[in-house]
């Protein structure tokens, strides 16, 4: 009875807005010839990293999708890096944790802010002339500015919306049904550049998207006009702070040409360009102040 | 520690409309809603009745829409619905001192669609109090007051009557000045929300009561110990703020709030009344001299002096601006006092207040702008 009354498979649902989760470390290096080993747990609302540092010099990491709860994802997170490289819990010297779950994840020696990880993670990424930070975070977005050790000076923040987010580029994604990593590039294939839909909320914002397709715009059109959106909502917030020369983008969305490029061209000035993973600078930050914490206690002892 | 020093303050803020209606069945007195902290409240007390700040509830609703416009700042909105909720039900009367157009409207909604109301009165100050005709012209107006409520309740104010509750009044803000002061301390024994509590029931309790109160609290200040690190120590800067779970917060995770300039704080009680012949002259003149809101601060702008003035004499290391959203008058004046404070060596912070406040992001920023002012240890 019940298989003929089973319902054929469901047909696979394609997660359009899935980015790439990713698992890294330096090989040339052995983490048992380090003195201090630290570690940086960064909880967002989407995302999760951890970093492991080794002497103060970044060693790896993992970043992967933020899960039910902030402990586990803090515990899973790590637990990436950690099968990776051998590495055990008890081999990391002092924890820092950071983004919204900071206050829980339970192995963390600290809790430090994300908007002062940013701004030291981008220091390390981007080097000591780095004065202002833009992090676009999963759903709130950040300016920062910062002195040349990577201590915040002064910030913004984004109000109440994820407009200007990643969690508002993943909507888009599974609107236009296009892998989120194709957005950017595909966002330039248009022959003139679209005007901006709203930037001021993602849900007026993927209306508009969809009266646009209905309009005849083309996917790559929309997605220009979205990416467009998304750099004016966040060059607003930049101007509110002001933006010196020496400027950084993190989080997951400094992977997407299409918004970056607008950024730099509304600005007029170029983003400095790193080869490390945009979306670690919190984590990474947070591993750098536990390797100063570590020092700082060892000196006292 | 939580010594319950402050419990029956608490109480009052949380169940005031319990209190109201309790006062109203033990005096058989009227009860006011007043608007604005400029309402020369000595008058409704010579009168026999409970002025009654109107506050929010920070709670969403959706009644103020049709009456006036969700530009309006959360303050209004908040506060008319609390009127069209019924919630000053046991209010016969209800007052505005003129301050800023969006209270005036939210005034003029009240009076119109909160059926309790039995009567309502408008008090013109001039927002020019800088004006040299401004003390006469507000003079007037107070006796204008004055004689509508002796006709209202059938009995003429007399200045005997006046100056009692003037005297009441000048105590009550003796005692609140008293208190704060404890605040200037290195670890003051007096937190933020506890001083919140002792100054906003100011506005809605007896004062007879409350001064009973405020004595009983200073005499065991002395041998107060909080046994809490001060961490750093803030200052607020806005309009109207009872947001106790947002003041919490903020003594929560590193800080203390020393000192505010907020019209729910130092600026309903800064300043007593001058010793005069002239009753009516004594208590108007005190509100036009009165640490200003930005409503009456022009053209010279005395209340950055005032600010700067109150954040070093209670040593203040960051200045957090409570700015309620759609808050013209205040946030006018937020670029240049901010400038002014931070040329001065007072950081500052920014937050924009709705109806309903989000803690977690709020205490992101907070708890960020604690990094910024030390954090060297991880450096």
């Amino acid at each position: 009875m019940s298989a003929e009354l089973a319902t054929p498979a469901a047909e696979e649902k394609k997660e359009f807005w899935r980015w790439q989760e990713n698992t890294w470390f330096d090989e040339s290096k052995n983490w048992r010839d380090a003195k201090i080993i630290t570690c940086g747990i960064d909880v967002g609302s989407v995302s999760s990293q951890a970093v492991i540092c080794c002497d103060g010099e970044l060693f790896g990491y993992n970043s992967m999708r933020t899960g039910n709860n902030s402990p586990d994802s803090a515990k899973n997170a790590l637990q990436g890096i950690l099968d990776k490289t051998g590495m055990k819990l008890e081999d990391i010297h002092y924890t820092v944790g950071t983004g919204y779950g900071r206050v829980n994840v339970p192995f963390a020696n600290k809790a430090v802010t994300e908007i002062a990880c940013h701004a030291r993670g981008a220091n390390y990424m981007g080097g000591s002339k780095v004065r202002t930070i833009l992090d676009m975070g999963g759903q709130d977005c950040k300016a920062i500015h910062c002195d040349e050790r990577g201590k915040v000076t002064n910030f913004l923040m984004n109000d109440k919306c994820a407009a200007g987010t990643g969690r508002g580029m993943e909507v888009i994604a599974d609107l236009m049904q296009i892998p989120i990593a194709n957005l950017g590039p595909r966002s330039f294939d248009v022959e003139t550049e679209p005007e901006a839909v709203s930037s001021i909320c993602v849900v007026f914002a993927k209306s508009e998207a969809l009266a646009l397709l209905k309009a005849g715009y083309t996917k790559n059109m929309v997605i220009a006009a979205y990416c467009q959106a998304m750099a004016e909502r966040v060059v607003s917030l930049l101007e509110r702070i002001g933006v010196e020369e020496g400027f950084f983008i993190t989080g997951g969305i400094a992977k997407n040409p299409g918004v970056v490029k607008r950024i730099e061209r509304l600005l007029g000035i170029q983003a400095v360009e790193t080869k490390i993973d945009s979306q670690i600078a919190g984590a990474l930050g947070a591993s750098l102040f536990a390797y100063t914490l570590m020092q700082k206690q060892a000196k006292a002892a | 520690m939580n010594d319950g020093l402050f419990d029956q303050f608490k109480t009052w803020y949380e169940k005031r409309h319990d209190y109201a209606r309790a006062w109203k069945a033990r005096t058989g007195g009227q009860v006011v809603a007043t608007m604005c902290t400029y309402t020369p409240e000595e008058l409704l007390i010579a009168a026999g009745m409970l002025p009654v700040r109107v506050l929010g509830a920070h709670e969403p609703q959706n009644v103020t829409e049709p009456h006036i416009f969700g530009m309006f700042c959360p303050f209004c909105r908040d506060s008319l619905a609390q009127g069209l909720l019924g919630r000053f039900d046991y209010a016969e009367g209800v007052t505005l001192t003129q301050s800023c157009i969006q209270y005036r409207q939210t005034f003029n909604s009240w009076r119109m669609h909160v059926p309790s109301v039995q009567w309502d009165y408008y008090v013109p100050m001039p927002n020019d109090v800088q004006s040299p005709h401004a003390k006469k012209a507000h003079y007037a107006e107070v006796q204008s007051f004055r004689e509508f409520l002796g006709v209202l309740t059938g009995k003429p104010l007399t200045d005997e009557m006046l100056k009692e509750a003037l005297a009441v009044c000048d105590e009550n803000r003796r005692l609140l000045r008293e208190l704060f002061d404890y605040r200037k301390q290195s670890n003051p024994q007096v937190t933020g929300v506890e001083a919140l509590y002792a100054s906003i029931t100011a506005q809605f309790v007896d004062k007879r009561e409350h001064n009973a109160e405020l004595k009983k609290v200073l005499a065991a200040m002395k041998t107060r110990d909080l046994n809490r690190s001060e961490g750093v120590r803030f200052m607020t800067i806005g309009s109207e703020n009872d947001d106790i779970a947002f003041m919490a917060m903020i003594e929560s995770v590193g800080g203390t709030i020393v000192i505010d300039d907020q019209c729910s704080g130092t600026r309903y009680f800064w300043n007593a009344s001058k010793d005069d012949g002239d009753v009516i002259k004594a208590i108007a003149e005190r509100y036009c001299d009165r640490p200003a809101c930005p409503t009456k601060d022009y053209p010279a702008h005395t209340r950055f002096d005032h600010v700067l003035g109150l954040a070093k004499d209670y040593g203040v290391q960051g200045a957090i601006f409570l700015q309620q959203k759609f808050c013209d008058p205040h946030e006018g004046d937020y670029p240049d006092l901010k400038r002014h404070l931070e040329d001065n060596g007072i950081p500052t912070l920014f937050l924009e207040f709705d109806i309903t406040n989000p803690i977690g992001p709020f205490r992101i920023r907070v708890e960020a702008f604690l990094e910024t002012l030390g954090e060297e240890e991880l450096f």
